[in-house]
């Protein structure tokens, strides 16, 4: 007797061949989600540059943030608090026409949240500005950015408040009950 | 002592009821049962504070109504000589829960301030909570809510809208007692004052039956209405070491 299990393996070789079809695919298809994902970096209705404000010309954080340190949200700066400065400097650029142009239409900019927690995550920035947490131990390196993303280092996941609340020992900082709701 | 050992240590260590030495609040709420009028006032104050939903007549027919306070109906005797008795039933916040020990992902436990927390985005939805539940405090979303606009702008921003799938019930509001810390911080202080902090039941009801504070603090409204001789607990005999004390209605039955 001779019996061998190759040629009954055989009639699988199309079905094998489908499988490794859709693996190579999810593997690539994950790679190339996580590169492109959606809202990671998106384009903004004008490009604002963090890079020359915040890091070229130094200006504080909270300075258009002015919510940060006073309430829960941070807050976007208004319109208003863009023309502050724009009715003078750099009038001529064609991103700074296109913020007249919000200005003289009464309209806000409908900027993008890049940097955006589920609806069941209770975060204050006021809080951890009075403890005196800097804004790039969330929010990354910021001034060196000229388009807003989520950064490796600070990938405003549950880990990163763990590990801070862990190290620095907050009073009941573990608790689920701390940021849950 | 194995791995395996260790770790069925560490979980009935977790499980202990009592877990912790000594709570941080202990906050605690008493119904004082002669001043209820069955209003039903904290029940909506209740809904419109915590988004609950309104799940609309089908679901209701069906037993899938969601409140985390309600207003429980006994009559007493027959008619003519009936009497009618109301108790809110809401979450007892048990120090020795039963639902706390058979939640198979921990989305349920007891914090250090003496509260029964549910957390959302663990619960994965077994239900076993509710069945061992013996107050029949607990709610599931057997549907995806929504809010007809404008209703959605009611919406609480500072409270989750639960989806499809998930326990929930009454937190004591927790998003209030969170923001009263947050206040006492700012003003320099450790501690919460008696008073500073209500739950929209309490706060909302009118003849001011429900009464809310931290026990730990022997100064406070509740830890002295918990020293009168009205007191009791539901289901007292099951030992689940209930954080809500019902005051007894005190009647003449001679009159």
């Amino acid at each position: 007797m001779n019996v061998s299990i190759v040629p009954a393996l055989k009639a699988l070789i199309p079905a094998a061949l489908v499988v490794a079809v859709v693996l190579l695919g999810l593997v690539v298809g994950f790679w190339a989600n996580a590169a492109f994902y959606p809202g990671t970096s998106p384009e903004q209705p004008i490009a604002f540059s963090h890079k020359i404000h915040a890091g070229e010309n130094e200006i504080p954080c909270m300075y258009c943030h002015t919510q940060a340190r006073r309430s829960i949200s941070a807050g976007v700066p208004s319109v208003s608090k863009c023309m502050g400065c724009h009715n003078e400097v750099a009038t001529q650029r064609p991103q700074i026409r296109k913020l007249k142009n919000y200005w003289e239409n009464k309209e806000p900019i409908p900027w993008i949240k890049v940097h955006d927690l589920p609806d069941f995550v209770h975060f204050t920035h006021k809080r951890h500005i009075a403890a005196g947490i800097e804004c790039q131990t969330c929010h990354g390196p910021v001034e060196t950015m000229d388009q807003i993303r989520l950064t490796d280092a600070a990938p405003m996941e549950m880990g990163l408040c763990l590990n801070c609340h862990k190290q620095k020992e907050v009073a009941n900082g573990l608790d689920c009950w701390t940021c849950h709701k | 002592m194995s791995i395996l050992d260790r770790i069925a240590d560490g979980w009935r260590k977790y499980r202990k009821p009592g877990y912790y030495d000594e709570f941080d609040y202990h906050w605690g709420m008493t119904v004082d049962l002669d001043r209820c009028t069955g209003c039903e006032a904290c029940v909506t104050a209740c809904q419109s504070e915590n988004n609950l939903p309104i799940v609309g007549e089908k679901a209701f027919a069906e037993g899938r109504e969601v409140k985390w306070i309600r207003i429980e109906r006994y009559w007493e005797g027959e008619f003519p000589d009936v009497k009618l008795r109301f108790i809110p039933m809401l979450c007892q916040h048990c120090d020795s829960a039963p639902c706390e020990t058979v939640c198979p992902v921990s989305a349920t436990y007891h914090n250090q301030d003496g509260l029964n927390t549910q957390v959302y985005n663990r619960c994965i939805g077994t239900r076993s909570c509710a069945v061992y539940c013996p107050y029949e405090v607990r709610y599931f979303n057997f549907y995806d809510h929504h809010w007809d606009s404008p209703l959605d702008q009611q919406l609480n921003p500072d409270v989750t809208v639960r989806e499809k799938g998930v326990m929930e019930k009454c937190t004591f509001c927790i998003q209030r007692i969170r923001q009263a810390k947050d206040v006492a911080k700012d003003d320099g202080r450790r501690r919460v004052r008696d008073g500073e902090v209500q739950p929209a039941c309490v706060q909302t009801c009118p003849t001011q039956a429900l009464v809310f504070g931290d026990r730990k603090d022997p100064e406070s409204q509740v830890s002295k209405l918990m020293n009168n001789p009205r007191t009791y607990r539901v289901l007292d005999e099951l030992n689940t070491d209930s954080s809500v004390v019902y005051l007894k209605k005190v009647e003449d039955d001679h009159a």
